[in-house]
């Protein structure tokens, strides 16, 4: 059964990699709100992890998906697809002209993609822990 | 173009962080990021593990923040302050009478608010007392207030004392009734009452000696000399509709049958909605024997009724409301607070802060306010300049705000408290004076800064983060096929020519040109040449600047080479045939030659880009897409590099005026993102012909060319604890939350700002508000412009509807439809207009209603009468109108852009024009254009007003429509035109212009008039003949046309709609 707990490890970190690119955006967008950074350089930097987080986002999809973690898969859909239909439309990136007033509808998309993934950080955590008891049974 | 940027020189990257520390500097003091803190805490409860890492990341985020102060040197920029004192002594003399008012204390500011007349706009503002108001009874009606203390006397004989309003229907006539059953009903205790006695306001606003102990406490209803004895029907019974405005009998009015023997009921305590900080208030603006006078509110009504003649009921519409004398900028407000700066410059959209998150919340129609800097001041009211010298502005320690009048001085003059945080801040040692007896300083006349509510600062070099720049003026030039054929090169060529001597900045004046078709010319126009050399790069993928300097040349010195240049263009072109057009890898060549410096780049564009980066292509005809979710995609840029290219040009302090010219689709909505974010000015003229606009390209260039121009520019609007602005609205790019970069700024620009309450409860009295905008003026100086004003905070919503101001409540409403229009359907912001005034009508309806028995009459606040009419025009106005067919994509985006920056009293009279008749003036003997102002008079927009034997000047402010009847003598037409109209086939290409006879000679004074009023555009006279145009009917605001309605049906629409849920 290893195989099962190697995924459960790799999916974790995937997710810890995704928390940290949300919240460095998150982080991004709080300092331009309170001025330590102007709006170009924020911008700059929450779009170049833009794509990082969706190619990531896709990586743990895919992964969860050949693991034959239905549910989790299936929990990883509505995520999935509102990238690619941001990706498709063309309104994934963060526009500087446009920051201030997008500033609180970033943020909350943010947050909420933050909260999504924390449960599923516990939900990953839970099953990885229970595989390894499995395992030693 | 990134590759670009990223390759800046150090130098640049240098100037760049300088930059952010700039803005900074006019930054406010510390906050701790609330955010972050919620953040922190989220995180550290869930996510323990990677708080460290967090902290690893980004420490800053732990620490408070500590303001920067602009105190970073930037070497060179040691310029030649003006003399010290020179502008002081130079104080007009108008100060004196505020300085007489006494210095306006912190606390003692608030009994400013004890002067506010009850009403604005009001048609006998003048008049004395409000209280007399009912007997000069205009065309509408006025009611009682809710917000009157049931305590108040009544002015004598005029009634008896108000009943409570559930019993005064039953016991109607109710005139005997006496007073002592109407106990107050909510007599509000008082939080605050301004027990301090101010310094006298100003002259116009006499104070009583008495205000201080004005009874308060409903014993005063006892006053027996006010008692009146008779009284006709109370609380709004619609006899009271014996007025000259509804002659119709109105279906809800019983006793309306009773004739004219009653007066209008005088002003009547109303038992309710008492508050007596308010009457405080009030009591001040009147005499003493009236507490009762100052608590007039009145609110006007309309009858619905059957009009004579007419089946269906509805308004009379001669009755309706209508501005016929255009932008009145609200007087009272300025005469309560004459320490703050002129409307023009400031202006609310009430004055009246709401103390609370629950009145805020009924308060429908936009907060905020209408921002205009730089406008244009008459001769003697300039602002004041004022140099601090090497003793530095005097600043507030923690918030920044510059001293103002409204500041204290106190501890013997050592110590000054600051109006917006109430912090104590010293007093440098040269900027000491004594206090006199009243708390004054004693040098106030000497300070223009603590007597006026605009002055300009000289700002020292803490205040720059490189030598202040030169003006510079970068001109980007289409020169293929259709901008030679229509003659705009040409044109253009020579404008800029006689401009020349008057660019602003001499000497230092700087200048280059760059034109493009397919290809892309430099000119080199260094000073020891004497042509301009071309250098032609035709590389569009990998733009590089083929020459490093000498694009951009000093004007003094290279002025021959310029001369020579701008003589041959048009004859260098005039055989192109070259219809392509790189337009954006020209502006990122213009880019690249203008970064180092900044400033105003004009670009000159006839044609749809279509060759490399930034092409554009034909997306405005398809009409399918309107009415589905991807209608708002056409108005806004299509292309990413528009934007990006946008923020980039603001970044490097350059400004974007956009000329178009083409008669086919130039996708404004993408070119005009350029002017948005950079400050700038959308210039559209749809079929550009140089014989009939060659005259407004002239003009507008010249003026754009010429007039007084802010370069590298910040805003930033201050208010007080309790409030924050948070949306601004207009052209410019915010650099931070509330900091608006402005690279070049004039004074046809204004923007507006929506507020926000960040307190549940506000504790103060006053709220203020202080705008500052540090600027490069084009001598070469740093300046910071600041207005400061004062609005009271009212606990009654009638008291905001009173101070309304309907000027800056449509402007804002007309930015946010124009928004809307960008990212919802045009139906969208059609209706988020009118839900706005639905709401704000329904909710002043809900006031009122308990009181008064307003039954099916439309009422409204006397401030807010022509708030559904331009509501109406907004809904008919070009950038919100009708669907595909009834305006281009192009002509609807670049009305568009212009609204988004025109000041208040531009946008209502583009909204609402003014129709006058000339006939009857031509055809009289007199010759003197004073005449013709007096006898002439504006009138109402509708077919009613059109005679078909009457000649009309209909003057938008943009355009000037000369409107022929079908019945007009031919003479005068001939006269005109030296030909006859009605042989003649197309109107529109008929040139107006002075002929040899008296006729056509007073024509043209008239249109000059018309002219000087509004500098701003250039209004090209455009020949319409009664019914020939579809499109006249646009012009009618007032009258049904296509799919819209009329202006009754309007007011029709929005009763309705505000009854049904009243």
């Amino acid at each position: 059964m290893d195989g099962v707990i190697l995924s459960w490890l790799l999916s974790f970190f995937l997710e810890i990699g995704l928390v940290c690119l949300i919240v460095y955006q998150l982080m991004c967008l709080a300092d331009l709100e309170f001025d330590y950074i102007n709006p170009y350089d924020s911008a700059r930097r929450i779009n170049s992890v833009i794509f990082p987080e969706f190619v990531t986002q896709g990586v743990l999809s895919f992964l969860f998906l050949v693991t034959g973690h239905w549910i989790m898969f299936l929990l990883c859909v509505p995520y999935l697809c509102y990238n690619v239909r941001m990706y498709m439309h063309r309104q994934y990136l963060v526009d500087v002209t446009e920051i201030f007033n997008m500033l609180n509808w970033e943020k909350k998309q943010r947050l909420v993609k933050l909260a999504y993934l924390v449960i599923f950080l516990f939900l990953t955590i839970f099953w990885l822990i229970y595989s390894v008891l499995e395992d030693d049974e | 173009m990134s590759a670009h940027v990223r390759s800046l020189t150090l130098k640049q990257r240098f100037s760049e962080k300088k930059c952010k520390i700039a803005t900074s500097a006019e930054l406010d003091g510390s906050t701790i990021s609330r955010f972050s803190l919620q953040l922190f805490s989220f995180l550290s409860v869930s996510l323990k593990v990677k708080v460290s890492l967090l902290v690893l990341l980004h420490p800053p985020l732990l620490i408070l923040k500590k303001q920067p102060m602009a105190n970073e040197k930037t070497g060179p920029p040691n310029f030649p302050g003006r003399p010290a004192a020179s502008p002081f002594a130079a104080a007009p003399p108008t100060m004196t009478p505020f300085l007489s008012a006494g210095p306006v204390v912190g606390s003692e500011a608030s009994g400013y608010g004890a002067s506010s007349p009850a009403r604005f706009n009001g048609p006998s503002i003048s008049s004395p007392p409000p209280s007399y108001v009912p007997y000069d009874v205009g065309s509408y009606q006025r009611f009682p207030t809710p917000a009157i203390p049931p305590s108040q006397p009544i002015p004598p004989s005029r009634g008896p004392p108000p009943s409570q309003p559930g019993l005064s229907p039953s016991i109607f006539p109710a005139g005997q009734q006496i007073l002592a059953p109407s106990p107050p009903v909510s007599f509000r205790p008082q939080p605050q009452i301004p027990s301090v006695p101010m310094g006298p306001p100003p002259q116009n606003v006499p104070l009583t000696p008495s205000r201080g102990n004005v009874p308060h406490s409903s014993l005063e209803s006892l006053f027996p000399a006010s008692r009146p004895t008779l009284q006709p029907s109370l609380h709004g019974y619609p006899n009271v509709q014996a007025n000259p405005t509804s002659q119709v009998p109105s279906a809800q009015s019983p006793f309306f049958a009773q004739p004219g023997g009653y007066v209008p009921p005088p002003p009547v305590a109303a038992p309710i909605g008492l508050n007596p900080r308010e009457q405080m208030q009030h009591f001040s603006a009147v005499p003493p024997v009236g507490p009762v006078q100052g608590l007039v509110e009145e609110f006007q009504s309309l009858s619905v009724g059957s009009v004579p003649g007419a089946i269906e009921p509805g308004f009379d519409s001669k009755a309706l409301p209508r501005p016929l004398d255009g932008d009145i900028e609200p007087k009272s407000f300025v005469e309560m607070y004459p320490l703050n700066c002129h409307p023009r410059y400031l202006r609310l959209t009430t004055s009246g802060m709401p103390n609370s998150q629950s009145l805020f919340s009924r308060w429908h129609l936009p907060l905020g306010a209408v921002v205009h800097p730089l406008a244009e001041a008459p001769d003697g009211e300039e602002v004041p300049v004022v140099n601090f010298g090497p003793m530095g502005i005097i600043r507030c320690r923690r918030c920044r705000t510059y001293v103002n009048p409204y500041v204290t001085f106190s501890d013997g003059g050592k110590k000054w408290r600051c109006n917006i945080c109430a912090l104590l801040n010293d007093v440098p040692g040269e900027y000491f004076a004594h206090l006199d007896a009243n708390g004054r300083r004693t040098d106030l006349d000497q300070r223009p800064e603590l007597s006026r509510g605009s002055v300009e600062l000289v700002a020292p070099t803490e205040y720059m983060v490189r030598p202040p720049m030169p003006p510079l003026y970068f001109f980007l030039i289409d020169v293929s096929v259709s901008s030679v054929r229509s003659g705009m090169l040409e044109v253009v060529a020579k404008t800029i020519k006689c401009c020349l001597d008057e660019l602003p900045g001499f000497p230092r004046t700087q200048i280059g040109f760059l034109t493009y078709d397919s290809t892309i010319h430099f000119y080199n126009m260094k000073s020891s040449l004497m042509q301009p050399q071309m250098m032609v790069v035709s590389d569009l993928e990998d733009i590089f600047v083929p020459l490093p300097d000498d694009l951009l040349v000093n004007l003094s010195e290279s002025r021959n080479v310029v001369d020579a240049f701008l003589d041959s263009l048009p004859s260098m072109f005039q055989d192109n045939v070259n219809m392509e057009s790189a337009f954006g890898p020209a502006l990122k060549a213009a880019f690249m030659v203008m970064n180092q410096l900044g400033g105003k780049l004009l670009i000159f564009q006839s044609t749809l880009p279509s060759l490399g980066i930034g092409r554009l292509r034909l997306r405005g005809d398809d009409h399918r897409v309107y009415g589905t979710d991807k209608e708002n995609a056409l108005r806004i840029a299509e292309d990413p590099f528009y934007k990006q290219m946008a923020a980039d040009l603001t970044k490097y302090q350059i400004g974007v005026n956009i000329y178009a010219f083409s008669d086919k689709y130039t996708d404004l909505a993408s070119l005009g993102t350029l002017a948005k974010y950079t400050g700038g000015q959308v210039y559209y003229y749809p079929c550009f012909q140089s014989t009939i606009h060659g005259d407004r390209l002239r003009y507008e260039l010249a003026r754009d060319l010429t007039r007084e121009t802010a370069w590298e520019a910040v805003l930033r609007i201050r208010c007080g604890k309790g409030v924050r602005f948070t949306n601004y609205h207009g052209h410019f790019m915010l650099r931070s939350t509330d900091l608006l970069a402005l690279p070049a700024v004039d004074c046809d620009k204004a923007f507006a700002a929506q507020l926000s309450l960040e307190e549940t409860l506000l504790t103060t009295q006053i709220v203020y508000f202080q705008v500052a905008l540090l600027y490069t003026s084009s001598s070469g100086e740093r300046r910071i412009r600041v207005h400061t004003a004062a609005a009271p905070v009212v606990s009654d919503l009638g008291e905001m509807y009173r101070r309304a101001d309907t000027g800056a409540i449509v402007s804002l409403l007309t930015r946010l439809g124009i928004e809307r229009t960008l990212t919802h359907k045009l139906e969208d912001a059609r209706h988020m207009v009118q839900l706005r005034i639905v709401k704000a009508l329904r909710e002043y309806r809900n006031l009122h209603a308990v009181q008064h028995r307003v039954g099916g009459r439309m009422i409204y606040p006397e401030s807010l009468k022509f708030l559904p009419l331009y509501g109406l025009a907004l809904w008919k106005s070009t950038p919100l109108r009708g669907g595909h067919a009834d305006a281009q994509l192009d002509e609807r985006c670049a009305a568009g852009f212009t609204m988004m920056t025109l000041p208040v009293s531009g946008l209502l009279k583009f909204l609402y024009p003014s129709l006058i008749r000339i006939d009857e003036y031509l055809e009289k003997g007199s010759t003197k254009v004073d005449d013709f102002k007096n006898s002439s008079k504006v009138l109402p927009l509708s077919t009613e007003s059109l005679d078909p034997g009457g000649l009309y000047i209909y003057d938008d402010g943009f355009r000037f429509i000369i409107w022929f009847g079908r019945m007009l003598p031919s003479a005068i037409s001939f006269n005109l035109f030296g030909v006859e109209l009605s042989g003649f086939p197309d109107l529109s290409k008929v040139i107006l212009c002075e002929r040899d006879n008296e006729m056509s000679r007073k024509v043209m004074g008239i249109l000059k008039r018309l002219r000087e009023s509004n500098p701003s555009f250039y209004q090209v006279p455009q020949v319409v003949r009664q019914a020939e145009q579809s499109r006249e009917r646009m012009l009618l605001v007032e009258d049904q046309s296509g799919g819209s309605s009329g202006y009754v049906d309007w007011i029709l629409q929005i009763h309705r709609q505000v009854q049904q849920s009243a």
